[in-house]
């Protein structure tokens, strides 16, 4: 009985309805997030957290554990992170903080909450091969400063890239609430 | 071996078992088996006249074997075992089985089939009666005399009680004096007193009462009769078995004659070497001869020969005034003789400087608890004073920052236990020396869970002691200040802090020991995953080793306080005086024994062994063939499931007395649904089965139970031989995975089981009819469970179709 039933816990776990915590851990960067036991180190070694209280990674994982999947995924906070690694360097329960964060974003976007300057970063990408667009004001200060012309992108095979890594199918339009 | 004369002794529980099984069916099936020559019937027979009846029968020589239906688990058995034994029978040639918890009660709902069933059950016992062999008793010698390692406060506690109890005991203490950590601690929560102050021993004639409790410097331990005590000694060579064994000390020169020393302290005035005392937290300087407080035992000076210029110098010698110091000593190795060892080699602090971002090490003000403990101690460098090791001015500010290298997976992982306490006991006696000081505990959780701890939490509340929950992410260094700046999230406030701080002390990590690793490997005992050293069982048996003669107590297993130290001392002493107090060993033979014409070459066995029993030694012919120690076998059979050529069985669980035994269970049907043979160990296993009938949970009586001392003992032959016996099915039942009463027992069955259900497959029988099952005593329900989805399956895949 010990394997069988075994197997068919597991089974229930994976075709039940996943928790947004399961959902994390199975992401790549998500794996360590259930080993947080809330001491705050990485909030104390955080450079953002120290200039903003709208960034507080202890608070990410907290809410995350909690299951607070929509007040995690729309807010702010998942795209202020500076993936310094400082809090994941001293995580003393080894808890991948800022790949957390990676899984956390990834997550957002396949669901739509998208804040507005990175569907502009993706569409400048798609289509001038930049995420930030080259100003009239850049171009005319690099020769005094003896700096060459940027170069053009090369979009043709920029967007063959785009396109392998299903990039491009991503709904950027779509704009977070 | 003389012919066998069986009696069977039948209890029907008072008749209430007869309501559901057919006693006359059975006892006339019984009367015609063979080398049956007593069949009785009775309410019981594990006690009172019911007994009687078995030890007449075996007084008077009517039979030579017993087999009993009782309806009683294992406490039937005992009484009946003790009771042949006296009337003259060897106790193993007594077979007693639960016809009321492993039949009626189970299968009450189908009577007839339940009939049958206890008719199997009886022709299992009796032919396995009949193949038993009697067994006897062989006798160790044990030598009244114990070792103990390490000379803290446990070891000592340890030794004082051996001592007292008459034990010759040898105390071996590493370094040049006695005390141990706790010696460094100064002072102990929960009391706050010394941290050195034991209990008086009991020849000391001066104290009043036998529990007032002294100094160990002060309360005559030295002067225990049978006590040895030897500093600045290590063990370094064991040899022998439990009971008996020859320990090789070295014994490290002190240069300094102990029976002539005064410590008058002339010659540390005039040694002209100095080093920072690591003892002392480098707050102060110490010389070549030193002590390492004012209050120690040994009270002799010793030399650090890494530093002395011994000939050269020789200042120590010529001041002398008793001519005790002796620069031409050299090491010497001793001998001694016993019969058990405690391992008290206790833990020490972690060293933080690997924790970079808390920079211990780099700024001086940074120390750990210990450090700290040094400053608080009036012995100590500082006199009782809570300085600044960069300026020596009082520190105003300190921050306490809790887990320091704890419950880090970088690091050490476990919580070290006592650290909340000692820095709760810090803090009070800082406050209370110095009301002004400005005192913060950051930390995770505060865990006080000892009697009286939440009340140093309380009290250092009401002092004034200020906490904030929250791990420090760095601690830095404002040079032009000379200021402390720890970083740390106030939780609860959510807000970050910079905290300022004169003395940052760091609640460090409590490790194992630094020589436990080489220690373990001379004892051949094992250390758990964290390095501490691993008892045989954390419930029950916390003090002892696998290895019996080889104690553990205080902090050797794990970070303990003083008071759980005292009572790990005090069992680890009980422990090895009822091993040694006889002065010798016995033990039955229940053990395994090797058949040397087909024993050869092959190391599975020793290297199997979950006591180190087997030994490979060199017969006549050049071969080596396996050589089993009565005294440390435990008879699980282990090593016969290992076996490639059946070379090795226990003699009271032989091949032929299991055949015999499976075949009988599955001889008799008289049921419609498969016959499942369930192979369930002696201990949690058929515990298991006990439990699901004593609770009358029901399943099938197609469902035959044998019982086998360790799933560990089965061979993967075993399990096509009961298919081809007759079972549908076979459950192999065995302990939790990681719960084997013989260590790694269920594991290796779990892994036979893999391993016969890939052979099962080629012979072209569905591996699903063998199925492994992991259970302790408590979980009947999931026997009978199993027992129930076991039947259902067969019953789906239908007859077995042998080849």
């Amino acid at each position: 009985m010990e394997g069988e039933s075994r197997m068919e816990h597991e089974k229930e776990r994976e075709t039940s309805e996943a928790t947004f915590t399961d959902e994390i851990r199975r992401r790549l960067g998500g794996e360590t997030i259930a080993l947080c036991y809330q001491c705050g180190t990485c909030a104390s070694s955080c450079p953002v957290a120290k200039v903003t209280e709208r960034y507080n990674p202890r608070d990410v994982i907290r809410l995350s554990l909690l299951e607070q999947k929509k007040e995690v995924l729309s807010g702010s906070a998942i795209w202020l992170c500076s993936s310094c690694y400082n809090c994941q360097e001293r995580c003393p329960q080894k808890v991948e903080i800022a790949d957390v964060i990676y899984a956390l974003r990834n997550i957002a976007i396949e669901e739509g909450y998208i804040p507005n300057i990175y569907s502009e970063f993706a569409n400048g990408l798609m289509n001038e091969g930049r995420i930030v667009p080259i100003s009239k004001f850049v171009e005319k200060k690099r020769p005094e400063y003896g700096l060459p012309q940027l170069r053009t992108a090369g979009l043709a095979a920029l967007k063959k890239i785009l396109a392998t890594t299903g990039f491009d199918k991503i709904q950027w339009k779509k704009e977070g609430p | 071996m003389k012919e066998a004369k069986i009696g069977v002794f039948l209890s029907d529980c008072g008749g209430e078992l007869a309501k559901i099984l057919n006693f006359d069916a059975i006892t006339s099936f019984v009367k015609q088996l063979s080398s049956v020559t007593l069949v009785a019937k009775g309410n019981e027979f594990w006690r009172g006249e019911g007994l009687k009846t078995i030890t007449d029968a075996v007084k008077t020589k009517k039979i030579n074997r017993v087999v009993v239906a009782e309806t009683l688990p294992k406490l039937s058995e005992v009484s009946i075992v003790k009771a042949a034994e006296k009337a003259g029978l060897n106790p193993y040639l007594v077979e007693v089985i639960d016809l009321k918890d492993h039949c009626g009660w189970p299968h009450r709902d189908t009577p007839s089939e339940a009939t049958e069933k206890a008719k199997a059950m009886l022709l299992a016992a009796i032919e396995r009666a009949k193949l038993l062999e009697p067994i006897d008793k062989v006798e160790f010698p044990a030598v009244k005399s114990v070792l103990v390692i390490g000379g803290g406060i446990a070891g000592m506690q340890a030794a004082e009680d051996l001592a007292d109890l008459g034990f010759k005991v040898h105390l071996v203490e590493k370094t040049p004096f006695l005390g141990g950590l706790a010696a460094r601690a100064g002072r102990f929560f929960p009391t706050d007193d010394c941290a050195i102050c034991i209990q008086s021993p009991a020849s000391d004639v001066k104290t009043v009462t036998h529990t007032s409790r002294k100094c160990v410097y002060r309360s005559g331990f030295s002067e225990i009769p049978n006590l040895n005590i030897m500093t600045n000694s290590k063990v370094v060579n064991v040899e022998g078995v439990p009971g008996n064994y020859k320990i090789t000390v070295e014994k490290k020169p002190r240069y300094v004659n102990e029976t002539k020393c005064v410590g008058c302290d002339l010659c540390a005035t005039v040694c002209p070497v100095e080093v920072p005392d690591e003892y002392n937290a480098k707050l102060k300087k110490r010389k070549a001869i030193y002590m390492n407080l004012p209050a120690v035992y040994p009270p002799v000076y010793v030399i650090d020969e890494s530093i002395c210029k011994f000939h050269e110098c020789a200042k120590c010698v010529k001041i002398c005034p008793t001519k005790a110091v002796e620069l031409d000593q050299k090491s010497e190795k001793i001998t001694l003789n016993v019969g058990g060892i405690i391992i008290a080699t206790g833990f020490q602090e972690y060293d933080p400087s690997v924790i970079k971002e808390y920079h211990y090490g780099e700024y001086p003000d940074i120390i750990t608890n210990l450090e700290l403990a040094r400053m608080i101690d009036s012995f100590g460098p500082t006199g009782g004073k809570i300085v600044r090791p960069s300026t020596k001015e009082p520190a105003k500010r300190i921050v306490i920052v809790q887990c320091v290298g704890s419950r880090d997976r970088r690091w050490n992982p476990w919580c070290s236990s006592i650290c909340c306490m000692i820095s709760l006991k810090h803090a009070t006696l800082i406050k209370s020396a110095h009301p002004d000081a400005d005192v913060t505990i950051c930390y995770i959780d505060i865990r006080t869970t000892g009697r009286e701890h939440e009340y140093y939490y309380e009290r250092a509340r009401d002092m004034g002691v200020k906490f904030v929950k929250g791990r420090p992410a760095e601690i830095s260094h404002d040079p032009e200040a000379n200021l402390l700046i720890v970083d740390v999230e106030d939780e609860i406030l959510h807000r970050l802090l910079e905290l300022e701080a004169d003395l940052v002390v760091l609640a460090t990590s409590m490790v194992p020991s630094e020589d436990a690793k080489e220690l373990a490997k001379i004892l051949s005992v094992e250390l758990d995953q964290d390095g501490f050293f691993k008892e045989y069982n954390a419930k029950l048996r916390p003090t002892e080793t696998k290895l019996k003669g080889v104690f553990l107590c205080g902090g050797a297993t794990f970070p303990k306080d003083a008071p759980t130290t005292s009572l790990h001392a005090h069992s680890a002493a009980v422990k090895a005086a009822k091993f040694l107090s006889a002065e010798k060993i016995v033990k039955d033979q229940r053990t395994a024994v090797v058949n040397e014409d087909y024993c050869g070459d092959c190391e599975f066995c020793p290297v199997t062994c979950p006591y180190g029993a087997i030994s490979l030694v060199s017969n006549d012919k050049e071969h080596f063939v396996a050589q089993v120690s009565d005294l440390l076998c435990e008879g699980c059979g282990i090593c016969v499931g290992t076996c490639p050529l059946n070379a090795i069985e226990l003699r009271h669980s032989r091949s032929n007395q299991m055949s015999a035994q499976m075949k009988g269970l599955l001889s008799v049907n008289g049921t419609a649904k498969p016959l499942i043979l369930a192979l369930c160990c002696s201990e949690c296993g058929h515990a298991a089965v006990d439990s699901s009938g004593m609770a009358m949970m029901q399943y099938p009586a197609n469902v035959r139970v044998m019982k086998v001392p360790c799933t560990g003992i089965l061979r993967v032959e075993q399990f096509l031989e009961a298919f081809k016996a007759g079972a549908q099915g076979v459950m192999v039942v065995g302990c939790k995975n990681d719960g084997c009463h013989y260590e790694v027992g269920s594991q290796k069955a779990q892994k036979k089981v893999d391993l016969a259900k890939v052979l099962l497959k080629e012979y072209g029988i569905e591996p699903e009819r063998l199925e492994m099952f992991h259970m302790v005593f408590i979980e009947g329900d999931k026997f009978a469970e199993a027992a129930q989805m076991m039947t259902e399956k067969l019953e789906k895949l239908g007859p077995l179709q042998l080849m």
